[in-house]
């Protein structure tokens, strides 16, 4: 295993952004989707910005899906799911249709619908927005309860409490993050939320496969 | 580019604009200095200002002094009308030898003189940050200048603060700062070279508290208006030639160097600190011009050379990197050589200087970045 | 709780950054690097950087440049100026840009904003709007093309039709003015728009804030007076979050 950490290129989107910022926290990691280059990786980030159902389709048409499930849920190599990386380890998505997603926690992807609410809120959530924790993670370390970070999305995480480490108040209370055992997920961008984004990478990055397992 | 045709001066300069004949506004400034001022009028305006200002019993006024060619000659015009002056001295960042000299000469002038040895541990971190971060290593001198004189000011109760020449009346600038005869905070925050960047933005630095910084943060409203502290140059009310006012300073006792200093063909200005030849080093990575283009501009509107002369005093001094203020400064900030070396590059104009295909700027022999041929000075 | 962002809005010209008083003159605001650092220092919510050489001359975008910005922010970057075709779309966002911001090809070609949209998604599009008032009414105003005939309001909403992200609205009249953001214009929007409306032109104070939150805004785009003035991004928002606004301070 090699010490890099692999950033999966699978044509979803602002993957310079996420590599900026592990540079800037001083860890190597490398934009790739190669089949080796990820089964040698000490970490994997799924980063990206898009529609659930074109994801799952690149990703399938990569071949790597099982590769993943592999290297994710057997091997339980470190993983870190950003937006719609986090969307992705749905169940499944509403988005445009019914779509699969990879399955790892039981969870579904619905969108923001305020069409019967008092409130008039606007969809796509974007703009900078505080995480409340839930249950303590070793990615929000040194990171102030309720600090804002940035989001882009009009679909949200909703599943049990069961692996919830942070919510959300946009309307409705969502879950924007996540954490089952090694795989750890964020609805906001930690690249795009400067001094507490950069320490989010920077805690990911710190992470020992044996402390989270 | 586009460069002054009557001075050098190009227009990768900020805010310096060219009229219809080609001419830079530092030039026309000049040039209504020379034609268009009744300076007897503004002798009298400036008497009027002292008189309406007189209520500290022991100063007249107080001065921002560096032991400089500038600085004396402040100190002897304003003993010469009959005033006594309070002078300041922020400490340069890296002080040469011949700058205490001069500052010691400028306190024999007979006047008080206040040094203000700002503590060094604070200030180092605030030099270090202010580099990567705006790439003016003398930013926090700046500042200082301007903010611990009005401090002095409120302290001792001497509502005139004068300072030398106006930058924007000398090098051109903004038109609306060239009928600015005050320098208060808004001139600071307008003109003063901040760079975007607020004494405010540096608290967290390296563990720099508010507490740390009161010296650099500007006098609050109440105590300037309660002591009337207003700042005026000196050189919007008196004819401010460089080559007479060197004159002047030097008959009494400023001592220039034996050979130019770095950077430009002078040998009588920013002799107080090495930090400033870093200074304008940066200045010539950022716009393709430098101190020698200053001095040589200013040199062609006073009418002490023509502008052929200019052009090759600017080619043959203009953005040689200064060695030896450079090794100064490495020692002082303690970044080593290639850390300096990125924060320059990651300043330094794509426009203006060549690169190689792995997008390094290509240098010369002795170091100077290579400019391209639309950037020739001709 | 969703927070106001504080967005400066500075132009690319001739590779430093200026501001721009009234669409007609220009002062420098300093070097690309130098001024990005300082913002990031100062933990702005996001920037807006729009290549006005690339929209009124035709250059090509400055892909250099915005390539060195995207590497020093790492908040959301906005890029516009010129953009008129997908290519340029992926060009900006290859750069490292999020968003772009788009203007005159929008006024001449609306569907030009669901082409972006429906490849690269909403949220990466800004709809850039400038407005001028001329004999108290409101026009659309495009720097190359004059007084465009088109109520501001319907051009907004045909806009968010189209599949904008946002709107981006500037008073030309407020623009590098420091006197107050132009509420009366942000008035005739109210419930018309759902998408988040960004406003500038005109921020003096702190207190302009405000009043151009309470007329409808819902984010806050300047720059004269951050480079100009002694107030500073954070000012701004502990005057809002004084007045119980949410907004971001960053803590710790």
């Amino acid at each position: 295993m090699s010490d890099k950490i692999v950033i999966i290129d699978y044509g979803m989107g602002n993957l310079r952004s996420v590599q900026k910022a592990f540079e800037k926290v001083g860890a190597d990691a490398i934009i790739s989707n190669d089949h080796n280059v990820i089964q040698n990786s000490s970490k994997l980030v799924l980063p990206g910005v898009g529609a659930f159902k074109d994801a799952m389709s690149n990703l399938a048409e990569l071949d790597l899906i099982d590769l993943l499930h592999e290297e994710v849920i057997n091997k339980k190599k470190l993983f870190l799911g950003i937006c719609l990386g986090m969307q992705l380890i749905a169940r499944k998505s509403y988005e445009f249709g019914e779509t699969e997603g990879l399955g790892w926690i039981d969870a579904e992807i619905i969108r923001f619908d305020f069409s019967d609410s008092p409130i008039e809120l606007k969809v796509p959530h974007v703009g900078w927005n505080n995480v409340a924790y839930v249950n303590s993670s070793p990615l929000f370390e040194n990171i102030p309860d309720n600090s804002d970070f940035y989001f882009v999305h009009s679909y949200y995480f909703a599943s049990d409490r069961q692996y919830v480490t942070g919510i959300t108040d946009y309307g409705v209370e969502f879950i924007s993050s996540v954490q089952k055992k090694n795989i750890f997920a964020t609805q906001f961008h930690p690249e795009k939320s400067q001094t507490h984004g950069l320490k989010i990478i920077e805690n990911f990055v710190r992470l020992e496969g044996t402390s989270v397992c | 580019m586009k460069i002054c045709t009557h001075c050098v001066m190009p227009d990768t300069k900020p805010d310096l604009h060219f009229d219809e004949e080609g001419v830079c506004d530092a030039c026309r400034s000049q040039e209504a200095k020379n034609k268009k001022i009744d300076w007897d009028k503004r002798k009298e305006e400036f008497l009027q200002i002292i008189n309406t200002n007189k209520k500290n019993s022991d100063y007249d006024c107080i001065i921002g002094v560096s032991g400089g060619k500038d600085s004396t000659f402040q100190v002897l015009k304003v003993k010469e009308l009959g005033l006594n002056p309070l002078c300041i001295c922020f400490e340069p960042t890296i002080p040469t030898e011949i700058g205490r000299k001069n500052l010691e000469n400028l306190n024999n002038l007979g006047v008080d003189l206040i040094h203000v040895k700002r503590n060094p541990v604070v200030y180092k971190k605030l030099a270090r940050e202010a580099i990567k971060r705006t790439g003016d290593c003398e930013w926090q001198n700046h500042l200082g200048i301007f903010t611990v004189v009005p401090h002095f000011a409120v302290k001792f109760n001497i509502p005139l603060i004068i300072w030398g020449e106006s930058p924007q009346i000398e090098y051109g600038g903004p038109a609306s700062s060239k009928t600015r005869n005050i320098l208060d905070r808004q001139w600071l925050e307008e003109f003063g070279g901040l760079l975007g960047n607020r004494i405010s933005d540096m608290i967290g630095v390296d563990g720099i508290t508010e507490r740390d910084l009161s010296l650099y943060m500007y006098p609050n409203d109440e105590d300037i208006h309660r002591v009337g502290v207003t700042g005026v140059f000196l050189g919007y009310y008196f004819k401010w030639d460089l080559r007479e006012v060197l004159e002047q300073s030097s008959a009494h006792g400023f001592s220039t160097t034996v050979r130019p200093v770095e950077t430009t063909y002078e040998n009588f200005e920013n002799l107080d600190c090495y930090s400033n030849h870093v200074h304008d080093y940066l200045k010539y990575v950022k716009y393709g011009f430098g101190r020698a283009t200053d001095n040589a501009c200013l040199d062609i509107r006073l009418g002490y050379i023509s502008r052929e002369s200019g052009v090759r005093l600017v080619n043959k001094y203009d953005g040689i990197p200064p060695r030896q203020a450079i090794e100064e400064y490495l020692k002082y900030t303690g970044f080593s050589r290639a850390e300096f070396n990125a924060i320059v590059d990651s300043f330094t104009n794509k426009k203006i200087f060549k690169r190689d295909e792995q997008g390094r700027f290509l240098k010369d022999i002795d170091g100077s970045l290579i400019r391209k041929e639309e950037y020739l000075v001709r | 709780m969703l927070k106001h962002r504080i967005i400066p809005c500075v132009l690319l010209k001739d590779w430093q950054l200026v501001k721009s008083i009234q669409f007609s003159s220009y002062r420098t605001i300093g070097h690309p690097i130098a001024t990005v650092r300082v913002y990031n220092a100062r933990n702005v919510d996001e920037l807006i950087v729009l290549d006005i050489d690339a929209s009124l001359n035709d250059e090509p975008i400055n892909t250099e440049i915005i390539t060195d910005i995207a590497n020093e922010c790492f908040m959301p970057l906005t890029i516009g100026g010129g953009i008129k075709s997908l290519e340029d779309v992926y060009t900006v966002l290859n750069a490292g840009a999020d968003k772009i911001a788009i203007n005159s090809k929008a006024i001449t070609n609306p569907s030009f904003i669901r082409e972006i949209a429906t490849v690269f998604g909403s949220q990466c599009v800004v709809a850039s709007i400038d407005i001028k008032k001329i004999d108290g009414v409101y026009r659309v105003y495009n720097k190359k093309m004059g007084i465009v005939d088109i109520d501001p309001v319907e051009l907004a909403c045909e806009y968010e039709a189209q599949g904008a992200g946002e709107i981006l609205l500037t008073s030309v009249d407020r623009d590098g003015t420091t006197v107050g953001y132009d509420t009366e214009l942000l008035q005739l929007f109210g419930n018309k728009i759902t998408i988040p409306i960004i406003i500038n032109g005109g921020m003096g104070n702190p207190k302009d804030s405000i009043e151009a939150l309470l007329s409808g805004a819902d984010a806050l785009a300047a720059a004269y007076i951050f480079h100009f003035s002694q107030y500073t991004p954070d000012m701004i928002k502990k005057e809002l979050a004084f007045h119980n606004f949410p907004v971001r301070l960053v803590k710790g």
